[in-house]
């Protein structure tokens, strides 16, 4: 894979973050979460400009306008999708706490998003996220894992989780009971559902 | 194709504005999810579907600033209920990308493969499955079947036949020859692959006590 091709990539998962992770930090009217998704714009900007740069000069080169056509207005909407999570974090950065109905809103939709916290003997105390394959087996995707006073967010295969971390995670209404029972200890995942 | 228009004059009157909210954070999902989808396979038909999905939106954002207006009364109210129309014009915002991303149709993306490999890479990635008639999935409900939890797979629309199923309901029953448009990490969908194809039987597990 060449570097625009990459740098598309990263902005469409960011993309996805930042719109999950605006709705998490409304959710619990967390200004740190909010705070990232400015953050994570900062740097979709920069691979905006690349993107278009780099694109413009492929076009010079071969000659194929649209290409760079559809790679520059599909960077473009992605970025819309980037600067409607910021006006969704937005709200949280305000001095008045987000009205409760979205709130209520938020917890009846389709893809809920939840919080869990890792317990001492739970599966998931220094497993890597790749290992347990959480998302597979409990259809909630991890978002971000806050761990003491940090962040990680956007985690990935290679991520360990520790005892004491919370977990924001979104999928199914009825994924979110197994993982705080896997979270908490009460659940076992069984050795055939781990990577081998 | 699943046509919204006919019930949008009657359900407006009775949606609260929960409902209203949640219904515009669940379309700013699957919406995004079908333009890629659009783009993925070339297809017009999901294509008018998000745009079906779009002028939704529309309506829905619509209504929910004149509730909004109607309920402000003091301004602890308006600082809150303009939070909360931010929400629905963020979310509304997101469809309005999807939108302009199925535009880009008419750039024939599938002549580019730089659009596909770049969904096929992606962390979730959006991929097809043919229901086998040796699956034991047939003739099941999502519901029954808890796709998503048991895969980490979510099906965002189904094709029957000629005919289109998007953002199928819980309650939508899986038919052999079926194709599923679903979305998830990789891992998720070579577990449900083998579910589709028959390869291995659906997990029952015993009734809760």
């Amino acid at each position: 894979m060449g570097p625009l091709e990459e740098m598309l990539l990263e902005i469409k998962d960011t993309s996805e973050l930042m719109v999950d992770l605006a709705y998490s930090s409304l959710l619990y009217n967390n200004r740190d979460i909010a705070e990232e998704v400015y953050q994570l714009d900062t740097r979709m900007r920069e691979l905006e400009n690349e993107i278009q740069e780099m694109a413009v000069q492929k076009a010079t080169e071969d000659k194929d306008i649209k290409k760079a056509l559809l790679i520059i207005r599909l960077a473009q909407s992605v970025g819309e999708i980037s600067n409607a999570a910021l006006k969704i974090a937005d709200v949280v950065r305000r001095d008045v706490p987000p009205h409760p109905v979205i709130q209520l809103a938020l917890r009846e939709t389709d893809v809920i998003i939840t919080a869990v916290t890792v317990g001492e003997d739970s599966d998931l105390d220094g497993a890597t996220l790749g290992k347990v394959r959480l998302a597979t087996n409990t259809g909630m995707f991890v978002i971000a894992i806050r761990r003491g006073r940090r962040y990680i967010y956007g985690p990935d295969q290679n991520t360990t989780m520790m005892g004491g971390d919370t977990l924001y995670a979104r999928g199914p209404e009825d994924g979110e009971q197994y993982l705080k029972d896997l979270a908490s200890g009460k659940e076992h995942l069984n050795p055939k559902d781990l990577t081998s | 194709m699943v046509n919204h228009e006919d019930n949008d004059e009657e359900e407006k009157e009775n949606l609260t504005v929960r409902e209203l909210l949640t219904e515009i954070k669940d379309i700013s999902e699957v919406i995004v999810d079908l333009a890629y989808a659009a783009l993925l396979f070339d297809s017009q038909e999901i294509g008018a579907e998000v745009h079906h999905l779009g002028a939704r939106m529309d309506t829905l954002n619509h209504e929910i600033k004149i509730r909004m207006m109607l309920a402000s009364r003091t301004t602890q109210d308006a600082v809150q209920l303009s939070g909360l129309l931010q929400v629905a014009e963020g979310a509304a915002s997101i469809s309005n990308a999807a939108g302009a991303i199925v535009e880009l149709l008419e750039l024939n993306p599938k002549g580019s493969p730089i659009v596909s490999l770049v969904l096929k890479e992606a962390e979730e990635k959006i991929r097809i499955l043919n229901l086998s008639d040796r699956s034991d999935m047939k003739g099941k409900s999502l519901e029954d079947l808890s796709v998503e939890t048991e895969t980490g797979m979510r099906v965002i629309a189904i094709k029957r036949g000629i005919r289109w199923i998007y953002d199928p309901e819980e309650s939508e029953r899986l038919k052999e020859g079926d194709v599923l448009v679903v979305r998830g990490t990789e891992d998720g969908f070579e577990r449900l692959r083998r579910f589709t194809t028959g390869a291995e039987k659906w997990p029952v597990y015993p009734e809760e006590e």
